[in-house]
């Protein structure tokens, strides 16, 4: 169709402006769930983006520090020890960046307060020190974990679990989850965005929009699973999957190494008093 | 029509817009051009209310359109109504069962009878030469098919700026002249054009003005598309071309 074709087809209305003046309608979930979705965006994000710790300690170690830590905080019965880990935790804070201490206290002193609350009748039929004792333990252990997830990212944690034998399948099944709920939630985002833009006036189906965008983010994952399967398969994909990483210990390694077993020494001195 | 004065954005502290000044008059056709990751499709849903300057004034119909404007739905809606916005990728703007009711979807909501529904979606049909698709599946059409449906979703509502991020992008060299030709006539029966694209070949036929961002993500010029390529070394500046960029 050429030029003066197109020009001639061209409807009456389109030629027109549109006078249109819309009703109002109470679609506030459209914009909730693209502020929702774009918080956690931007949190993987955050967390892919290149972050090391101050003293550069192997991945691997601190996973197994952290896993033994949460283990020997949920078998110590003392107030000592679990003193003794937070002010290892809290001299580990004050190397972070301000912003980065922010957010795992929140996080953590909110999750330790709804335990408290949770305990609270408890503390009224007079069990003070074991309730105390839970959401201390509760607190430490997610100070401990957050701190892992905000000083190393994802691909390397994941990296670290090949150390401890976890199953490379596993491994990959892990990382392609992360890396395709960012995928997913960016095209999900996209499509929210064009529901928004086209949504010039009163929506009666509202719920049949968002089953159309579940819809077709449906066929997209099944579509982007089958492609990725395809691609894996002309790069030599079998079943088989391998990860390899270096292995190498600095100072910064022995050192924390010397931590982890003061931490156990903690815990034998003091951990069960 | 469009007018940006100082405008700044940034995502969580990287770059992405940097003191842009910009006026596009009703009626113009503009293409947006420079390198990946200079800051055109951030610009493109700036233009189109997704997102607000940090720093700067964004004003459409000399309205200044701001995040609290915005959030009165009456005034988003009629500002999306009148500013149209063909995303990237084709497959995010298809969520309905099929083509005509993707089509219809607009203009429903604007209240039309479902008689000035069906002439509205029979015509953008025509109009884009995908009558034969009416009843399929949007997902399962083809790139070029997708794009064009999306292109008819958006005309539906009869906007008055047509925003289009990258249209030529995924489609076979006879799709991208016929969409030429059909922008080029839009834009003689009064529609203001914003294009975002790459393509040097056919960026003279789209518009008039091209505007060349650099990789500060600031405009490095603002000139005439039939002077685009006197340039040339402009556009080597801005890493849209390579030294052995031959135009014919």
């Amino acid at each position: 169709m050429n030029h003066k074709e197109n020009q001639r087809n061209l409807p009456d209305w389109l030629l027109k402006d549109e006078n249109y003046i819309p009703q109002s309608d109470k679609d506030q979930f459209i914009g909730k769930s693209i502020l929702s979705i774009l918080r956690i965006l931007s949190k993987i994000k955050s967390q892919s983006e290149y972050k090391t710790d101050k003293f550069h300690v192997n991945a691997a170690l601190k996973v197994a520090f952290t896993f033994l830590l949460v283990i020997l905080l949920s078998l110590s019965t003392s107030y000592t020890f679990i003193f003794v880990v937070d002010v290892y935790l809290l001299v580990v804070l004050s190397f972070m960046d301000g912003k980065e201490i922010i957010k795992i206290l929140s996080v953590s002193l909110a999750m330790a307060f709804f335990t408290f609350i949770i305990l609270f009748p408890y503390i009224l039929l007079g069990n003070t020190y074991t309730s105390m004792i839970i959401t201390l333990k509760v607190l430490s252990t997610l100070i401990a974990v957050n701190i892992l997830s905000h000083s190393t990212r994802w691909n390397t944690i994941t990296g670290a679990l090949r150390r401890f034998y976890v199953p490379n399948i596993f491994i990959l099944v892990l990382d392609i989850t992360i890396k395709y709920i960012s995928m997913l939630g960016d095209f999900s985002l996209n499509m929210l965005y064009s529901l928004k833009l086209r949504s010039v006036g009163k929506n009666n189906s509202k719920y049949g929009s968002i089953a159309g965008i579940a819809g077709t983010m449906f066929m997209k994952s099944k579509e982007m699973a089958e492609e990725m399967y395809a691609a894996m398969e002309c790069r030599g994909f079998t079943g088989e999957y391998t990860v390899r990483s270096k292995w190498k210990l600095t100072i910064a390694d022995f050192i924390y190494m010397l931590l982890t077993i003061g931490m156990i020494a903690a815990f034998i001195l003091w951990g069960r008093i | 029509m469009i007018d940006l004065k100082d405008v700044s954005y940034s995502y969580e502290g990287i770059n992405a817009l940097n003191n842009i000044n910009l006026h596009i008059e009703k009626g113009e056709a503009v293409a947006l051009m420079g390198a990946n990751g200079t800051g055109k499709s951030t610009l493109l849903k700036l233009m189109n209310g997704l997102l607000s300057p940090d720093q700067g004034v964004y004003r459409f119909d000399q309205e200044e359109i701001t995040p609290k404007k915005l959030k009165n739905t009456k005034f988003s809606k009629a500002f999306h109504q009148k500013i149209g916005f063909v995303f990237q990728n084709s497959d995010t703007q298809l969520f309905c069962a099929d083509v005509y009711d993707e089509i219809a979807f607009g203009p429903r909501q604007m209240g039309m009878n479902e008689d000035d529904v069906e002439k509205r979606v029979n015509d953008c049909l025509d109009l884009l030469g995908i009558q034969n698709f009416k009843h399929r599946q949007p997902y399962h059409l083809s790139g070029g098919e997708k794009r064009k449906v999306a292109i008819a979703c958006v005309l539906a509502l009869n906007p008055e700026v047509l925003v289009l991020d990258e249209p030529m992008n995924g489609l076979d060299p006879r799709t991208q002249r016929w969409l030429v030709n059909f922008l080029n006539t839009l834009n003689r029966s009064g529609k203001t054009l914003i294009i975002s694209t790459h393509n040097l070949d056919l960026v003279q036929e789209l518009s008039k003005r091209a505007i060349l961002f650099d990789e500060n993500h600031s405009i490095a010029a603002d000139l005439p598309s039939e002077n685009l390529f006197q340039e040339i070394d402009l556009l080597k500046k801005i890493n849209l071309v390579d030294e052995n960029y031959q135009h014919y």
